[in-house]
């Protein structure tokens, strides 16, 4: 079956050092294979990296950055405003990609574009303005330490218009944070990997987008046929009023039921003061208003204000789960106000939230135990739960002050600072742990242990599952999980929507399959798109693996096998070397990976062609 | 729309809106049956910080439309309620969208004629998919009417007393009777 519809079929490429920008054709092939999005992102820098016979330094001009809708995004469905950013991450040095809400890829899709990639290094700072049929590379040194959410106003007020969308980084990714995000419509970001910090590394400060064309589908009535049924299934869903609610607030009080809430570094699975941090505080007390992704009905984002104290006229849209978690409870901050201000703060200079609270709470345990010195910590004592200090240290962070600088270069720069910081920092191949506790889920460390980004909890969310399970489930069981969520998140990612309709409110994996046929016109069953899904699994392993990855590096942080949660449910349990590697084993084995989790070489040819036509002679 | 008088207005409750344009779509898909959202008769503006806002632009159908004024080609007119534009009339001089004190008429570039609610024959799509109950249809009578509501609520010299019923503690409030001077 042919593709009818769905794509402009139109690649961007931008050459920042030769400042030059052309619209290049997408082939049917690639299009069907790749899907959009994320599958986009890995072939293109797959292709990007065989061309430098691998050796690409993430922070160079040859690291190629690819932002991509899916072929879903903009379309009336639920939740359809995703959209792709896909680098080799100067976090892990491997393959890295991000996807942020929002209505910017909307926007880049109604400009005709499918993808952009962006290779080299403009001589100023600058912004790429792309605008229905053209594009401008415009220098504009006067945002230089500006933040993200100046930055957008003063370029909206250049431009004189409102009507853009803007993704730009701020201060962290001028500095090269290897954690810094990349930001649009003031707070929704592209948070992981350090996509941030690439932008900063090609003196790019922002991309701006402006598109009207109507976004193509073969099959307008079928879709709000389709679309009909999955709205009304959300909104009749018990929790889909708590979802507007809360979003993802309401799984504070969850994990610390459970015993996985991040606290004090992961010291603990529970927080004392969790109630003063959680969902029903900040509807109390905080909240004055909805944030939604474009066409998404369960708006998770909220925006809150803090309206006395000394944050008083703090606003910030969110915080969602994550960042309330590794800002609040794995600080040990029990102030709500304070985990607010702390958000905005890195919203405005553009560091992602889980890495910024992953690094705090490391280095506040590193002094407690002794690891860092008071000179370490530039001669300011910094305990759990310290504000001031805590807000001082996002700030250094961002700027690369005193030990600033050293925790803008990640775990793997801490770690290589102070070797002994490796017990108390936890991470995945470089990537700072999400706020998921792994220690009681083996299917969870799993999970992060080889997922191809590092540890993130987005590449298969398996622990709530496994909570209910209880002991119960056997490691068959438990791997097979893992991988069908390796297997079904990358489809939503290569489709440009969210995931959050299918994962919280159990909106059938089928419908995608019907979206996917009413907006392209190509009968693909959801099996045959889980089979596409997959093979960009494989594709980023074998980046992965062509660039140094192993079952060495499939591994968990070590407190995970050395130092359990102190108290609450979980109290005591640790992931055991032995359990993990004879599951990691079977992962491989069902992977049809070898023992030492490399795929087979017969795997490249699948990828073997050229993406964009005559990509490996031009230029 | 024969033979029915548009006796509702749609009014739009900023604090309710998510910003989530699904409002835009369905009204693009309606009129012009393509999904772009930038084809919509409703539009949502979203400002932040300063100030926190998500508002819905539509027409409000106004009983004495300055679009309809400044028109040279007398291409809009007020038809049982609604402000309807006769198509053969317009002249595309877009006097009309500068015209609306609130900015309710767009323009796009593949359609010569403005774009303009038409409340959908008076069942309109926006206020029917809106997952937040921020667009709503309310009879004239009503409008304004939580307004007054909330004005009698925080009348600043009324007086309380206490009282108990069946063993629980009530308030009640009332306006004493003023010294006649
Ligand atoms: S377009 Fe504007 S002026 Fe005309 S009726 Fe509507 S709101 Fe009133
Ligand atoms: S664009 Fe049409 S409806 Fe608007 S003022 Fe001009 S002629 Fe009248
Ligand atoms: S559909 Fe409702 S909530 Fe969504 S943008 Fe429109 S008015 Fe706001």
């Amino acid at each position: 079956m042919s593709i009818k519809s769905g794509y402009f079929k139109k690649h961007l490429h931008v050459d920042l050092t030769r400042g030059n920008a052309e619209r290049l054709d997408l082939s049917e092939t690639f299009i069907k294979k790749y899907i959009g999005g994320r599958g986009f992102g890995a072939k293109l820098i797959w292709d990007n990296l065989r061309k430098h016979d691998f050796k690409i330094d993430p922070l160079g001009p040859d690291n190629l950055l690819v932002i991509a809708p899916g072929p879903l995004t903009g379309v009336y469905l639920p939740s359809s405003g995703k959209n792709s950013f896909v680098a080799i991450s100067p976090a892990t040095g491997l393959y890295g990609d991000s996807s942020m809400g929002g209505g910017f890829g909307v926007e880049l899709r109604q400009a005709g574009i499918d993808a952009v990639s962006i290779t080299g290094r403009a001589p100023e700072l600058s912004v790429l303005l792309i605008e229905n049929g053209e594009t401008t590379i415009l220098a504009m040194p006067g945002l230089k330490g500006k933040n993200c959410l100046e930055a957008e106003g003063l370029i909206k007020e250049r431009l004189g218009t409102h009507a853009v969308h803007v993704a730009t980084i701020g201060v962290g990714g001028e500095n090269m944070v290897k954690f810094a995000c990349v930001n649009t419509d003031w707070s929704r970001n592209a948070g992981r990997t350090g996509i941030g910090a690439i932008m900063g590394s090609k003196n790019l400060k922002a991309i701006v987008v402006r598109g009207d064309k109507d976004i193509p589908v073969y099959n307008v009535a079928g879709l709000v046929a389709e679309n009909a049924i999955a709205f009304k299934y959300m909104r009749e869903h018990k929790y889909f009023r708590m979802w507007q609610q809360e979003g993802l607030m309401n799984v504070i009080a969850y994990a610390n039921e459970k015993g996985i809430l991040p606290s004090y570094n992961f010291k603990d699975g529970v927080f004392a003061k969790h109630d003063q941090i959680n969902g029903a505080t900040m509807l109390s007390g905080y909240k004055i208003g909805d944030s939604a992704c474009f066409s998404c009905p369960m708006c998770c984002g909220n925006i809150c204000l803090v309206k006395n104290g000394k944050y008083a006229g703090t606003v910030v849209e969110g915080p969602e789960y994550e960042s309330c978690a590794m800002l609040g409870s794995n600080l040990g901050i029990d102030n709500f106000a304070a985990v607010l201000s702390a958000n905005r703060l890195c919203d405005e200079l553009g560091i992602d939230t889980i890495s910024t609270g992953g690094v705090i709470g490391a280095v506040i345990e590193g002094y407690e135990r002794g690891i860092l010195s008071l000179a370490d910590l530039d001669g300011r004592e910094i305990t759990w739960g310290d504000e001031e200090a805590i807000l001082g240290l996002i700030q250094k962070i961002a700027r690369r002050q005193g030990i600033g600088n050293v925790l803008a270069d990640g775990a793997r720069g801490i770690i290589k600072r102070w070797p002994e910081m490796d017990k108390v920092i936890l991470h995945v191949k470089g990537l700072e742990q999400s706020a998921y506790d792994s220690r009681s889920s083996l299917s969870m460390a799993l999970a992060y242990a080889t997922s191809d980004i590092g540890a993130h909890h987005t590449r298969a969310w398996t622990i709530a599952k496994e909570m209910e399970q209880g002991q119960n489930w056997s490691d068959d069981e438990k791997v097979d999980i893992v991988i069908y969520h390796q297997k079904v998140r990358p489809l939503f990612d290569m489709l440009g929507v969210c995931r959050l309709p299918w994962i919280e409110l159990g909106l059938s994996e089928r419908h995608y399959a019907n979206f996917y046929k009413y907006v392209t016109g190509e009968e693909a069953s959801l099996e045959e798109l889980l089979e596409r899904s997959n093979d960009i699994y494989n594709l980023t392993r074998l980046i992965n693996v062509r660039l140094g990855t192993s079952r060495k590096d499939d591994s968990l942080p070590r407190k995970v096998w050395a130092n359990p949660p102190l108290t609450g449910p979980t109290a005591g349990r640790i992931i055991k070397q032995d359990d993990f590697n004879r599951i990691l084993s079977l992962y491989y084995q069902k992977r049809g990976w070898n023992e030492d989790g490399i795929p087979p070489a017969s795997l490249e040819r699948k990828f073997e062609d050229w993406a964009v036509p005559a990509w490996n002679e031009h230029r | 729309m024969e033979g029915y008088i548009m006796t509702k207005r749609l009014t739009v409750i900023p604090e309710q809106c998510s910003g989530c344009r699904i409002c835009e779509l369905v009204c693009a898909i309606k009129h012009f049956r393509v999904n772009n959202p930038k084809k919509a008769a409703i539009r949502v503006m979203i400002t932040y910080p300063h100030p926190v806002m998500r508002m819905p632009i539509v027409c409000s159908q106004c009983r004495s439309p300055l679009c309809a004024r400044v028109c040279p080609a007398d291409a809009l007119r007020l038809v049982n309620g609604v402000v309807q534009l006769i198509e053969e009339n317009c002249v595309s001089c877009y006097k009309c969208l500068e015209a609306c004190p609130f900015g309710a008429i767009y323009a796009h570039q593949d359609c010569d004629l403005p774009i303009k609610c038409d409340m959908c024959g008076g069942d309109p799509e926006c206020v029917k998919a809106c997952p937040k109950a921020a667009l709503r249809l309310i009879p004239e009578a009503v409008l304004g009417e939580s307004k007054r509501l909330n004005n009698v609520l925080s009348y600043a010299q009324m007086k309380e007393i206490e009282f108990y019923e069946k063993g629980e503690k009530k308030i009640i409030r009332y306006a004493e009777i003023g010294e006649e001077s």
